[in-house]
């Protein structure tokens, strides 16, 4: 084992030779610094090793004396993983530098490689002024590096910087050297071991300036404004060693000193740090620079770093255990590697505004990168951060800290919201530019994503409950092949993953039980079935497989989820991969923002649902307690159903939906449709089937769903008469079909829950139905609005009855099986007494007519348009799906004792009561009873009367051309004179043009806005005058004071 | 406390007000001078005992009977390593000033705010 005092003789004879050697040959001044940086990073990395696999702790005494007496540097398990961090990154920023390095004078490199040593130092000393010498060194090693780049921004900013680094350091020096003198040491550990702060004032004061002058250099808010221009103005290449580097350090400073503050001092710490998370991240929101914005995101990031770091001794937990490797080590290596990226990624593209980065677009791999990174700091799977703030989370709510969760919840969704709409600004981009990447930066860029996904894969295994994450290994190995495989055309990667798929489906049906099973059905089978509609697309739908399956993995591992942790990350991965399904359509990018932003918010709203049932469950995370009701349950049952009702897109949280469904790909639309909101309806089923009936007060909380479910029922279907875009129309009337699903199982009854999953089959079936239909319609007429189309049946008939058997299915009319959805309905309101909210159902459900009748109007019927004279029916691949679900339809509503039945039997175990009672498949209730064939055969035999009698009488008629018409003495020359296809329900509109008041959607704006301008008008402190930073970190510093004093 | 740390936090406060109140980069440094100072003077302070003499082990003071003849040793030799380093930054902070010169014919610091929000 080389001793880890050559990390520093390496770097400092390095240093002193590489002048000398530049003299004799560049090349030669290039090894020798390459090679000291790799070594340093070889010696780091054998600790690591060694450190892991039990080896001792590494102590230097210098000078021949033991500490206190000496100055004492340690490598134990974090420095070894903070410093091999820190000296890849070093070696992977030469790389990245490499060109400039071999252009400009030698002095880039020594300033370069004593930065890195100064942050080995801090990170490795345990003497409190040695640790200021490592700062400073750090700190003018910095300094000189940003001076380098002599441009006027770079002077400006660095001044600014020197002014607070300078402020800290005085800071620094006067509680070092009182510390001294209560202590009589400068060894920190022997130090911590005497100070007590409550002993007096003065140590008080002593361990509160030495505390101030590190935070002042992890940049709290407001005294932030110095490090923001730094990040603006700076060169990416040094930024991205001052965001990840330089802060690893002065991290592991703050964390040294942690055990000489008491409770207060570290509760005033953790404000500091949240405070700071939320407001750079509020600030974040208005910022369009991209160098500064990820400024913005740096200090927000190691703010939340500081505040989960001073709770973790408030909340008695082990300063270094586990639960600190995962939280700790997840997030700090995730924004380390992740910061790191994005700075290397601006540098390539050299664009001052996010708008700009779109020239990323041509260069898959860097998007890649890209998305990565995003996803790492925001901290979705399969990431570090993400098990990292997930067992955060569970630990901080078991210890009470809900307000502290809360505030980081609200943090992550604020930068997610930045961040993804810089994403989407990126993928929505329309760019015609390829740019370079010279081979030494695209290095650095492709080892930083390999090792978040490493690092990511190792933290799965790492958390609590990770062996249960097995279920995804193979799906996410699936997905990483399909990310590798995408060059390959679009019908081969579809073959693969239909055949994929469906083995999957077999493997994992046959072993699913109850509603599982029936889900498995919709989400499996029914996923399957909507990927033949691929086949439609040519070249290689670049993006679109991998996310495809990682959506499918999501649903198919609520499936099999049998504990929280498996629950939440199928359901974030489910997210992602939709998120960049939804995303693809052209006009997409808001629709699939505001997709993202709900569904995150409504996760972490159930994640604070799923802590809430950890702290409450004695530190579980088996879904099987979820029935075990304790005070809390009202609580987490209003939580995780608040979270599920996101998916579902009830009345409120529905604004979402319309555009995302709506603008979505022709194959996409059924599947977020059709099946993804399902998801939504089977957390519902986990959490109410466990939970039953919670109340606050003397209110059921799911008379309060029904009402929610009947209105949402009600304006949904009023909504979707309104529109103009067919495919919007079926996207509001989703958001009333799911309001039938809530009412039902809102119910609590073995009928609610019946009509309930049964309709759920049944809206999968005619959605996608509807969906595929209508999407091939405006697949063939290249428009969505209903009033440009018309009289389409000739040209595309299949499509015609397929939006026929669709739309009667979906209207509940007999004979086909919505019908059984309606008879329930009527059944159970019966059963429970809940007339006024049926009434609005009943309602809403007549509502439904009108749309379906404007659907199949406008489109099929009246009359064609002169641009559609020649279009042809749909794709093949768009139609064959659609015959396999109308068979299915009508097989359901011949024997609707298929699923009923099945369906039935698992409900008796949740419902004993009122079950349906089959006899050789006609159903009886206490209210009646109902034959599926019979119905159907009655309906036949009608409309083959009336059809047998229309032929018969119509013989004699003659054929009438489309123009053969004259009104008013004006003989019409276009279709479009004669086909009422705009503004279709004015006179609803008129009538009832209230109750469509998007006051959800303005609430919503409302909301989104006042966050701006919160964001707005705080970094209006930041005015770029060197002056008001000092003043800033001074106000800062007495402020925090007083409020050490006071409490 | 003694006369001399009440002397370094003066000089500290009043190397602060400069560089608050100061607009002339290179005052704001002089500022940045007279505060470092402070707290070189509070640090020896700190280690000083009274009637005794400096730390340096000659003929005059006897290695045996240092303890009790010789000042702390220690805080001395911080504020040595301080003084080089605060030398270091303010070299590198007037380096900055004639750079910002070259570049803005100003020396005003409120005029560099470019960067901002």
């Amino acid at each position: 084992m080389v001793n880890p005092i050559y990390i520093f003789i390496l770097a400092l004879g390095a240093g002193f030779l590489l002048a000398l050697f530049d003299k004799v040959w560049r090349k030669l001044s290039l090894l020798v610094f390459f090679a000291a940086l790799a070594g340093m990073a070889v010696i780091s990395a054998q600790w690591l090793v060694s450190l892991i696999n039990g080896g001792e702790v590494a102590m230097i005494y210098t000078a021949g004396f033991k500490p206190p007496f000496s100055i004492n540097l340690q490598m134990g398990l974090y420095e070894a993983f903070f410093t091999l961090a820190v000296n890849v990154l070093g070696f992977l920023s030469g790389l990245y530098l490499l060109k400039r390095l071999n252009t400009s004078k030698v002095n880039a490199m020594v300033l370069l490689l004593m930065m890195i040593m100064g942050i080995n130092g801090l990170i490795m000393t345990r003497d409190l002024f040695n640790l200021f010498v490592f700062m400073e060194i750090t700190s003018i090693a910095t300094f000189a590096l940003i001076g380098i780049n002599r441009d006027g921004k770079s002077l400006s900013a660095g001044f600014k910087y020197m002014i607070a680094g300078g402020l800290a350091s005085v800071f620094f020096l006067i509680g070092t050297i009182y510390l001294y003198r209560f202590s009589g040491v400068l060894h920190i550990d022997s130090m911590a071991a005497v100070i007590d702060v409550a002993s007096s004032r003065a140590v008080l004061l002593a361990v509160f300036t030495l505390l101030m002058a590190i935070v002042i250099e992890l940049k709290p808010f407001p005294a932030n404004g110095w490090a923001l221009d730094v990040y603006e103005a700076v060169d990416p290449a040094v930024n991205a060693v001052i965001a990840s580097g330089s802060s690893a350090g002065m991290l592991f400073a703050l964390y040294k000193i942690l055990p000489m503050l008491n409770e207060s001092l570290l509760l005033i710490l953790a404000a500091i740090g949240v405070t700071t998370f939320v407001a750079s991240n509020v600030m974040g929101l208005m910022q369009d620079n991209a160098k500064r914005l990820l400024g913005y995101s740096s200090i927000g990031q190691i703010g939340l770093i500081v505040g989960v770091l001073a709770m973790f001794p408030v909340l008695g937990l082990e300063l270094a255990g586990s639960s600190m490797i995962l939280i700790i080590g997840g997030l700090f290596i995730s924004h380390f590697i992740a910061k790191a990226g994005l700075f290397w990624l601006a540098g390539m593209l050299n664009k001052e505004k996010i708008e700009e980065w779109g020239d990323l677009k041509k260069r898959p791999i860097y998007l890649f990168a890209f998305g990565v990174f995003i996803l790492a700091l925001v901290g979705l799977p399969p990431f570090p951060s993400f098990f990292a703030k997930w067992q955060m989370v569970m630990l901080f709510a078991k210890g009470g800290q809900y307000f502290f969760i809360a505030m980081v919840l609200l943090g992550t969704l604020l930068e997610a919201a930045y961040l993804f709409r810089w994403l989407g600004k990126i993928l929505k981009a329309d760019v015609k530019v390829k740019i370079k990447v010279a081979f030494t930066q695209a290095i650095p860029v492709l080892i930083a994503v390999l090792s978040l996904l490493t690092l990511g894969a190792f933290a799965s295994t790492y958390v609590p409950g990770g062996e249960s994450l097995k279920i995804f290994y193979i799906p996410m190995l699936v997905i990483a092949v399909l990310f590798v495989l995408d060059f390959l055309p679009a019908w081969l990667k579809n073959t693969l993953i239909i055949a994929a798929m469906g083995y999957y489906t077999y493997d994992l049906l046959l072993g699913l039980e109850g509603y599982r099973f029936m889900f498995g059905i919709i989400f499996l089978v029914g996923g399957t079935l909507l990927l033949i509609p691929g086949y439609a697309y040519k070249g290689k739908r670049t993006g679109f497989y991998p996310f495809a399956v990682m959506m499918y993995t999501g649903l198919a591992g609520l499936l099999m989820a049998e504990n929280t942790l498996q629950l939440f990350t199928a359901w974030e991965l489910m997210t992602i991969g939709s998120y960049f399904l939804i995303i693809r359509g052209k006009k997409s990018k808001p629709h699939a923002f505001s997709y993202l932003l709900f569904s995150l918010g409504g996760a972490y709203v159930m994640l604070s649902g799923l802590g809430l049932f950890f702290a409450n469950n004695g530190g579980s995370i088996d879904l099987g307690l979820l029935s075990v009701i304790t005070d809390a349950s009202p609580l987490i049952y209003i939580l995780l159903v608040l979270g599920f009702l996101t998916k579902l897109a009830s009345m409120g949280l529905h604004i979402w939906l319309p555009g995302a469904h709506g603008e979505a790909e022709t194959d996409v639309s059924p599947m977020v449709s059709a099946i993804l909101l399902k998801a939504g309806m089977f957390g519902l089923i986990i959490v109410m089937s466990a939970i039953q009936d919670p109340m606050i007060g003397k209110v059921h909380i799911n008379y309060i769903l029904s009402w929610l479910g009947a209105i949402t029922v009600f304006l949904g279907n009023l909504a979707a008469i309104y529109q103009e875009d067919a495919k919007r129309l079926l996207a509001y009337s989703s958001v009333g079909n799911l309001g039938y699903v809530l009412f039902g199982l809102s119910m609590m009854t073995h009928l609610g829950w019946l009509t309930s999953i049964t309709y759920a089959l049944n809206h999968f079936l005619f959605k996608s139905l509807l969906f595929l239909a209508i999407g091939g319609v405006v697949w063939r007429t290249k428009t969505k609005n209903m009033y440009q189309m018309g009289g389409l049946i000739t040209r595309m008939p299949i499509s015609f009855i397929s939006v026929l058997i669709g739309i009667i299915t979906l209207a509940g009319v007999p004979p086909l099986s919505g019908f059984a959805g309606k008879w329930l309905t009527y059944n159970i309101l019966l059963e429970k007494g809940w007339y006024a909210q049926g009434a609005v159902v009943i309602l809403g459900g007549l509502i439904a007519f009108l749309y379906c009748f404007r659907l199949i109007y406008s489109v099929f019927l009246g009359q064609l348009k002169d641009e559609h004279r020649h279009v042809k029916e749909a794709p093949l691949p768009i139609i064959i799906p659609q015959v396999i679900m109308m068979m299915a339809i009508m097989v359901f509503s011949i024997y609707p004792g298929l699923i009923l039945g099945h369906v039935g039997d698992f409900l008796v175990k949740i419902f004993p009561n009122g079950a349906i009672n089959w006899q050789n498949g006609v159903a009886f209730t206490p209210f009646g009873h109902w034959d599926g064939l019979t119905i159907l055969m009655i309906t036949g035999v009608v409309f083959m009367m009336v059809l047998v009698w229309l032929l018969i009488s119509n013989r004699k008629s003659q054929k009438v051309k489309q123009f053969n018409i004259v009104y008013a003495a004006e003989r019409p020359s276009r279709p479009e004179l004669t086909h009422v296809g705009y503004n279709f329900f004015a006179h609803y509109s008129k009538a009832l043009g209230i109750l469509s008041t998007p006051l959800a959607v303005n609430f919503w704006k409302g909301v989104g806005r006042s966050f701006h301008a919160v964001g707005d008008f705080l970094r209006r402190i930041y005015n770029g005058n060197g002056q008001t930073y000092l003043m800033h970190i001074i106000l800062f510093v007495v402020v925090v004071y007083a409020f050490v004093i006071g409490g | 406390m003694t006369l001399i740390t009440y002397l370094g936090f003066i000089l500290i406060l009043v190397g602060l007000w400069g560089m608050l109140t100061n607009k002339n980069i290179i005052k704001i440094i002089i500022g940045f001078s007279i505060v470092d100072t402070g707290v070189h003077l509070v640090m020896v302070s700190i280690g000083y005992l009274k009637d005794r003499t400096a730390p340096i082990l000659d003929s005059a003071v006897l290695k045996a009977d240092a303890v009790n003849q010789v000042v702390d040793p220690i805080p001395s030799a911080l504020v040595l390593t301080a003084i080089v380093i605060g030398l270091a930054v303010t070299a590198l902070m007037l380096s900055y000033a004639i750079k910002l010169y070259e570049k803005n014919k100003t020396l005003d610091i409120s005029t560099f705010k470019e960067l901002k929000w």
